[in-house]
């Protein structure tokens, strides 16, 4: 068991490096860019007095800050006729990175020279209650739609307009969904009752409830937006295995001993049932991440999915290859989770492990 | 872990599936020969962000959008877009994950074996086009053609099935959308790269499935009796195995397609890798950023998205019976 | 550092090539800590400019002209800026920099030990200044700018990256001392509280629903939107002309773009009238040069830009382009036919629909233009690099600076001269005007330059870019301008008896 543990754990953060590693030696093969944010543009006004070779200077100064000036990798291919390979030793951008990232550097931003995780903290904290939330409200309104629509025949109004409208919205991409939310809920022509972006400017003491009201209000739209959207996901496959469980022979006996439809439901199929919904939550977080990121890009949320689209759309790579690693170690670390807790749950699995 | 068949009448809904999904393709088959008033990419500076208009000598039957473009000819253009990426997207990723998958599954880690000189033929291709410094070259070079001398009988073993595995699982980690932003960021990809980069997407959920099932479909007994009856390992896989074990993708590749196509729009939305030139629904959606009001933006692509998706889903259920 | 001087400096000219600015600084100016603002600390600031490892890349080009100051042993404030060339705008430029305390970064005068000259050729690797540069990144001022004392009227009170930027206005100043304060020392808010909000549409929501009081560089379709809407009674609508000027640039390093011809006759396929109409909404903002036209050196003999594809096509030909019977352009000695690549900052749809307009009337005429929307960032250095063939961007200018070096200049290709034009002619004159200091003189030299721009046309220039300002009808005293944000936060009042100020 430990054994497999750890191999397991080995294969996270072989995976991990690999995957940064990647992500890094790619932005490399594209000319970087980077630095030119932190230059004036010299086509500026506020430039108008220097010379290029000041220009020229300056540029040459803020490469060697960011460690620029030095080859990508160890070795480099110089292109065209004669093929040249070149050695460059310990001294190359790839090298210092990891052995920033091995001690616990992350680097600093090349937009705005802050530590990646001094960046990466706030947007986290701003986005973990959202998607928690998210994820806590869509599995409680899955499992109560789920019972509703396990517990009697298909064939009710009710029933079959809950799972038009559920298959409509498995296939309604997010942006689509939240867009629409938006059009009709926070535009002044329409319904003009929600905001439609966090401007983060609460007058209120962050502990007073008026601040949790506030905050509330604000995440309205984007949580609507994601727990619509996880909500078919959840609630389809739960309402088959609720109805396949409740077919089955137990189920059927204990009607027939007289247990009421609701005690059934609840408190002998569902046992049974919220194994299958284990695993679609956490296939789930990956969609809860790319959700995240089209919610908060749309609605103008300081969190983690804003701040990688801006770090991937300005090459901020530092920031970029933090973001990817983290998404990719809590990912697997669930996945890892989520194959322990399967096999406490289930106890013919030990066998095949041990 | 098949997902239940949820529509006992799907029949019907099927037939209007592919309907529906004919219509798109003719539409953007046509594209360059409808009679649309307008191209698709065309500014009519007098209309930016018109309403749709129903008369005058060139109405803009589903109004324009904020750049001035038609959203009618947008519409259309749009569909074509669906069928120069999304289809193709999918058809690779088909043809990828059922071939490597079905290796993968059938050959496992141990059954596959290259003859020994196609090591030394692979090290020589290496050397050709890497030509790496001759020392470095060397060092490594050498060590490799001693050890491929020793297993020059027994061939070399190829790890299929711990490759497809374990390029699924590092694909597989990082949600699709941050991938693409991760790789896709800066100046526009072309529609070349967007196309590799779904392929590379998409290929590795459909190489696991095919997988597990041609591990089961290698232990039926035709295959083994196939086999025993000495018909080469290559053509009882390609002609017996592999039609079987690719049964799922059937119902999976409609699906892969609704997906690519939501994370193509989803991408075109925010904006990454796309210029105004080519125009797609997605992108339209996104432009009622630009006029909050617009509420033709999001009617016509929309209504377009949704029927498209919820007609490949349902084609998908179909398919599973 | 205008604010602290009591008048703008005295000039002198030096030998041919330098200028000396002299500064008297006001005698009331104290840091927050009580200790006076006096000349020392401006070379103090002016040498972290040079110290390296420090980000000051961006204000090293923007001040680099300042060769050298001098101090006044018998005077602590009086300040002497020995500046590189002899602009006449040096007197505004020269002293557009915020001041740093010496007295509380460098208690020990570290610096004092090196003079500015010598910090600038490199000589900054000694022991004590990189042991003053690793005290100063400890301290991390660049993070937490309210551990120093500052000399302004305001307190940074709340900081989040790309979110919100609040002010508090300090119980006391030293400039409430003074009896008659001038425009730049006056600060009347309470507070001040700058939002960033990635969307427009959502920033003209905030507006609208009173969570905003000043939204400034407002696009045109939402400012015509918020006059339509029911709030406009309470919103007051400022539209100020600017010195930006929407232009199409092309690369004249191209063989297909070297001669004049073939740019003339694809600026013809520009319709400024009908962009400038699409994009802001608002007629008469059309120029004939990179001046507006109501400055006084603008040249109005100049015939304003017009569509006109016959007229481009009879170019071509002139240039020696042949439409070949497959209805592209084609040239001897040139086996491609004429096509262009045109680049545009992506998030800006006005670029865009320019960028769609020349599409679509060049394809008209048989030449492919293919367009590369690129992220901000990456196209400074795409265009910097030359790697393009065209560009529509917003070219910044501004009343003081009449020099048009950094833009058209040949010394300034691969900086700021993107189209990479390069012509003694014009090179000529840009000197001339560099450092001409007579406005009659002047006026006749940038007549000159613009004719000879036009003929050239490396830029074909569309119209101004309008500045677009909307506030709460409440707020008195706003003043657009063309530097950020966009209007001056500190004059603004309150009309009696509403709140105080976000």
């Amino acid at each position: 068991m430990l054994g497999w543990l750890l191999t397991r754990l080995v294969g996270v953060v072989l995976a991990a490096w690999l995957l940064a590693s990647a992500v890094f030696l790619l932005g490399q093969l594209r000319p970087s860019f980077a630095e030119q944010q932190a230059l004036a543009r010299t086509d500026e006004p506020a430039a108008a007095f220097s010379s290029p070779g000041q220009v020229a200077a300056s540029q040459q100064a803020l490469r060697q800050r960011l460690v620029l000036d030095q080859p990508a990798f160890y070795v480099t291919r110089a292109a065209g006729p004669p093929v040249r390979w070149q050695w460059h030793g310990l001294h190359n951008q790839y090298h210092h990175w990891l052995r920033g990232v091995l001690r616990g550097q992350w680097g600093r931003s090349l937009r705005d020279d802050q530590p990646v995780l001094e960046k990466l903290a706030p947007a986290l904290a701003y986005t973990l209650p959202l998607m928690s939330l998210a994820l806590a409200l869509s599995t409680a309104l899955a499992l109560g739609l789920g019972a509703y629509l396990a517990s009697g025949p298909l064939a009710t109004p009710g029933r079959v307009a809950l799972r038009l409208v559920l298959t409509g919205l498995q296939a309604l991409p997010l942006f689509v969904l939240a867009l629409l939310l938006l059009l009709l809920l926070a535009n002044p022509e329409m319904l003009d009752i929600l905001p439609a972006a966090d401007l983060g400017n609460y007058d209120a003491d962050p502990s007073s409830g008026r601040w949790l009201a506030a905050y509330f209000i604000r995440l309205a739209l984007p949580l609507l937006s994601l727990v619509l959207a996880a909500l078919p996901e959840l609630t389809l496959p739960l309402a088959a295995a609720l109805r396949h469980e409740l077919a089955s022979p137990y189920a059927v006996a204990a009607r027939a001993k007289g247990v009421p439809a609701r005690r059934l439901v609840w408190h002998h199929a569902l046992p049974n049932a919220v194994l299958p919904l284990l695993v679609t939550l956490t296939g789930l977080l990956p969609a809860l991440v790319a959700g995240a990121v089209v919610v908060e890009v749309l609605f103008a949320l300081p969190g983690m999915g804003r701040l990688l689209a801006e770090a991937a759309a300005t090459q901020d790579y530092p920031v970029l290859i933090a973001g990817v690693l983290l998404t990719a170690g809590v990912r697997l670390l669930a996945l890892v989770a989520a194959d322990l807790l399967h096999y406490w749950l289930d106890p013919r699995l030990r066998a095949t492990l041990a | 872990m098949k997902a239940p068949r949820l529509h006992p009448s799907s029949g019907g809904a099927a037939y209007w599936a592919l309907g529906w999904l004919a219509l798109v393709a003719a539409v953007g088959l046509l594209a360059p020969w409808l009679p649309l008033p307008y191209s698709a990419t065309a500014p009519d500076l007098a209309n930016i962000a018109a309403p749709p208009t129903w008369h005058g000598p060139a109405p803009h039957y589903a109004g324009t959008d904020p750049l001035g473009r038609d959203v009618l000819a947008g519409l259309v253009a749009g569909s074509r877009q669906l069928l120069l990426l999304s289809l193709p997207a999918t058809a690779l990723a088909t043809a990828l994950g059922a071939l490597s998958g079905g290796a993968a599954g059938y050959w496992g880690n141990h059954g596959l074996r290259l003859p020994g000189w196609a090591g030394l033929l692979g090290l020589a291709a290496a050397w050709w086009g890497l030509r790496p410094p001759l020392l470095v070259g060397l060092g490594v070079a050498l060590p490799l053609a001693v050890l491929l001398v020793r297993y020059w009988r027994r061939g070399w073993a190829v790890p299929l099935d711990g490759l497809v595995l374990g390029a699924s699982t590092l694909l597989g980690t990082v949600p699709r959308l941050l991938l693409v932003l991760a790789f896709a960021a800066g100046p526009p990809l072309g529609t070349g790269w967007l196309l590799v980069l779904l392929v590379l997407l998409a290929w590795p959920d459909m190489a696991r499935l095919v997988r597990t099932q041609m591990r089961q479909v290698r232990t039926l007994p035709y295959v083994e009796a196939a086999r025993a009856a000495g018909l080469p390992t290559g053509r009882v896989w390609w002609h017996h195995a592999l039609p079987a074990a690719s049964q799922p993708l059937r119902a999976f590749a409609p699906l892969t397609l609704a997906a690519l196509i939501g994370l193509e729009s989803t991408l075109a939305f925010l904006g990454i890798g796309y210029s105004e030139a080519t125009v797609s629904w997605g992108q339209l959606l996104g432009e009622l950023r630009q006029a909050p009001g617009a509420w033709w933006l999001v009617a016509g692509p929309g209504t377009l998205l949704l029927a498209t998706l919820v007609a490949l889903q349902s084609l998908a259920r179909r398919s599973e019976v | 550092m205008p604010a602290l001087a009591e008048q703008l400096p005295r000039l002198r000219l030096v030998s041919d090539s330098l200028l000396e600015l002299d500064y008297q600084l006001r005698p009331q100016a104290k840091w927050d800590n009580g200790q006076p603002v006096l000349a020392a600390d401006i070379v103090f600031t002016l040498k972290l400019l040079y110290c390296p490892g420090l980000p000051n890349e961006r204000a090293r080009t923007e001040m680099g002209f300042i060769k050298d100051c001098r101090t006044d042993p018998a005077d602590p404030r009086h300040l002497t800026l020995i500046c590189q060339g002899q602009a006449p705008e040096y007197q505004w430029a020269a002293s557009d920099f915020p001041v740093l305390p010496e007295s509380a970064l460098d208690s020990a005068h570290t610096l004092r030990a090196v003079s500015l000259p010598e910090l600038r050729r490199g000589a900054a690797a000694s022991p004590a200044v990189a042991a003053f540069v690793a005290r100063y990144r400890q301290a991390n001022v660049g993070r937490y700018p309210a551990h120093l004392p500052g000399c302004g009227p305001y307190r940074l009170a709340d900081w989040q990256t790309n979110r919100v930027l609040r002010f508090e206005r300090k119980s006391e100043w030293w400039a409430d001392k003074l009896s008659a304060p001038p425009f730049v020392l006056q600060a009347h808010p309470r507070q001040l509280q700058f939002l960033i909000i990635p969307d427009a549409t959502a920033a003209a929501l905030a507006l609208r629903r009173h969570e905003l009081d000043v939204l400034p560089q407002v696009p045109a379709p939402l400012f015509k939107q918020l006059q339509q809407s029911e709030t406009r009674q309470e919103l007051a609508f400022y539209t100020t002309t600017s010195y930006n000027v929407v232009t199409v640039g092309f690369n004249t390093e191209r063989p297909t773009l070297r001669d004049k011809y073939t740019r003339r006759a694809l600026g013809q396929l520009l319709d400024p009238a009908a962009l400038a109409q699409a994009t802001q909404q608002v007629p008469g903002l059309r120029t004939a040069s990179i001046l507006p036209p109501t400055s006084p050196y603008y040249n109005d003999s100049l015939p304003l830009p017009a569509y006109n594809p016959g007229q481009a096509a009879a170019l071509l030909r002139r240039a020696g382009w042949q439409r070949q019977a497959d209805g592209h352009w084609y040239r001897a000695a040139q086996p491609t036919p004429l096509a262009l690549d045109l680049r545009y900052r992506s998030d800006d749809a006005m670029l865009s629909t320019v960028g769609l307009q020349l599409q679509q009337a060049a394809a008209q005429l048989g030449i492919a233009v293919t367009l590369w929307p690129t992220e901000g960032t990456l196209l400074a250095q795409t265009l910097q690099a030359g790697n393009f063939d065209a560009y529509v961007k917003m070219t910044k200018g501004s009343p003081f600076v009449l020099n048009f070096s950094p833009l058209l200049h040949s010394q300034a290709i691969g900086a700021g001269n993107l189209t990479r034009f390069s012509n003694p002619a014009s090179d000529r004159l840009l000197d001339a005007i560099g450092v001409e200091g007579r406005p009659a003189r002047k006026r006749q030299l940038l007549r000159q330059f613009q004719r000879l721009l036009r003929d050239e046309a490396p830029l074909v220039p569309l119209f101004m870019l309008p500045n677009r300002l909307v506030a709460d009808r409440r707020l008195r005293h706003i003043t657009p301008s063309g530097l950020k944000p966009g209007y001056v936060a500190a004059a603004m009042t309150w009309a009696a008896n509403t709140a105080a100020g976000r």
